[in-house]
């Protein structure tokens, strides 16, 4: 059999060197647009966040030279972008209140289950590595945040739903076309939970098809499923030690359809706000806020947290 | 480079390489709790005791958890479904009901001049430990049949 010649190789070798500088061209430049309103923490929070977080989640990135060149600036274009979509340590303000002391909870669980930095993104950064003494450091903080012991000490305020369907006339639908319905008052209990962050205390229902799959232990769990968790802010705890649920906060509805839910990883979310139900969300995109979350921390639950586990 | 070269052939491996977290949790049937017909009043916690609770009652039980009858209903069941905390595993930051520790019923009946009484019942779930003290009857007895409804919309 004839060895391939030394034209072969030659020829070869230019078609990879023309592909190499072709992609050069075409590689994303990779910019850092100016700081708006950064985050403000504690000093030795934020060297961690500068150090670990920062070249994706904000507009001062430090981009190494071998990040800029193709095919490896593609991905690390898109990592920031994606990045800084979901959050950016530059334009902090962007975000509420709540929702920031939220996705600082977030990004403690995103860590501690070693979720970020990614791990591509550690491999070709040492040192970006988040250590076990500055995950202590990042958990004290976010339990030193305003909605660690936040207490609803409102006047409890009732609505039956007589009343609202008077004043609304019509059962509230969710942007997804998922509507409230109330029949989750009849289905069993799977879980309960007491929040930290904002303050809250919940009671997750689930229907028949998702109770009967956690008793046969069946995950991920059938088409059909559904679940729904009831939110309460928590009142001022009595002396002998009980919490008990203060205003309704909101109700968080997902439904299993593996083939309609498919972009979001066969669950709907719908969240329905106060006692008038108004659907949450401004556009459709609210789903992706909902299964980022539980598509980075519950992979292994079917994306559901509030599941009874060992 | 040579360490570009490598660099981003092992960024392409990483990219294509999706680990599948699916089907790792050990789901655990056991900390549910079949209620019945009786429905939930409300949830309580107590970080003192490392507990969370689920008051459930029946329609009478329910009724008079809604309104504001100042005594209970004859008629009226109630079941209380105390469980041990647990750190929630996926999310730090949140705690989540665990193994059962106790069910505790009061029935509200009727007594001998017309004033009704109460049946309590203590039953151990499988986190109560042998060295626990079961709670004073007339105390839990006033405490669940004392609780307002959790609002619902």
């Amino acid at each position: 059999m004839k060895q391939p010649g030394l034209t072969f190789y030659r020829g070869a070798a230019i078609m990879v060197i023309v592909i190499f500088v072709g992609l050069q061209i075409i590689s994303p430049s990779i910019e850092n647009p100016p700081v708006t309103s950064e985050i403000v923490v504690p000093v030795e929070v934020k060297q961690i966040l500068e150090r670990a977080c920062y070249d994706c989640h904000s507009n001062e990135s430090k981009v190494e030279w071998f990040d800029k060149i193709a095919p490896a600036s593609f991905l690390v274009a898109h990592d920031m972008e994606e990045a800084r979509s979901r959050f950016n340590f530059s334009e902090w303000d962007k975000n509420p209140p709540a929702v920031q002391e939220l996705l600082l909870w977030e990004m403690v669980n995103a860590i501690e289950q070693k979720k970020m930095p990614l791990k591509r993104y550690q491999l070709a950064h040492s040192g970006s590595k988040v250590s076990a003494s500055e995950l202590a450091v990042l958990k004290q903080y976010v339990n030193t945040l305003p909605g660690r012991n936040k207490v609803d000490t409102a006047r409890i305020v009732a609505q039956t739903s007589s009343i609202r369907k008077v004043t609304t006339g019509k059962t509230p639908v969710s942007l997804n076309g998922i509507p409230y319905s109330a029949d989750y008052k009849n289905w069993k209990i799977i879980s309960l939970t007491d929040k930290f962050d904002g303050g809250s205390t919940r009671i997750v229902y689930g229907n028949d098809i998702m109770v009967k799959a956690i008793q046969n232990r069946r995950l991920p769990f059938p088409d059909g499923a559904r679940i729904v968790k009831v939110v309460w802010g928590k009142q001022v705890e009595d002396a002998e030690g009980n919490v008990l649920p203060g205003n309704f906060q909101n109700a968080q509805f997902m439904v299993k359809d593996s083939k309609k839910y498919s972009a979001t990883e066969g669950w709907g979310f719908a969240k329905f706000d106060g006692l008038a139900l108004k659907p949450a969300g401004k556009t459709i995109l609210f789903e992706q806020t909902c299964i980022n979350c539980h598509r980075l921390l519950s992979p292994e639950n079917d994306f559901v947290f509030n599941i009874p586990t060992k | 480079m040579k360490a570009t070269i490598s660099l981003s052939i092992i960024s392409l491996a990483l990219l294509t390489l999706s680990c599948d977290d699916r089907n790792t949790a050990h789901l655990a049937p056991e900390y549910l709790y079949d209620a019945g017909n009786q429905r939930v009043i409300k949830s309580i916690i107590n970080n003192k005791r490392g507990t969370i609770a689920v008051l459930y009652g029946n329609d009478p039980a329910l009724q008079s958890a809604s309104g504001s009858l100042s005594k209970p209903d004859i008629g009226a069941q109630y079941t209380l479904v105390t469980w041990k905390q647990k750190p929630m595993p996926q999310w730090y930051g949140t705690h989540m009901n665990g193994e059962i520790y106790s069910i505790e019923t009061v029935k509200v009946v009727q007594g001998n001049n017309s004033e009704p009484t109460f049946d309590y019942d203590f039953e151990t779930g499988k986190s109560f430990k042998p060295g626990d003290r079961q709670p004073e009857k007339s105390q839990r007895v006033s405490f669940i049949t004392g609780q307002r409804a959790a609002i619902f919309p």
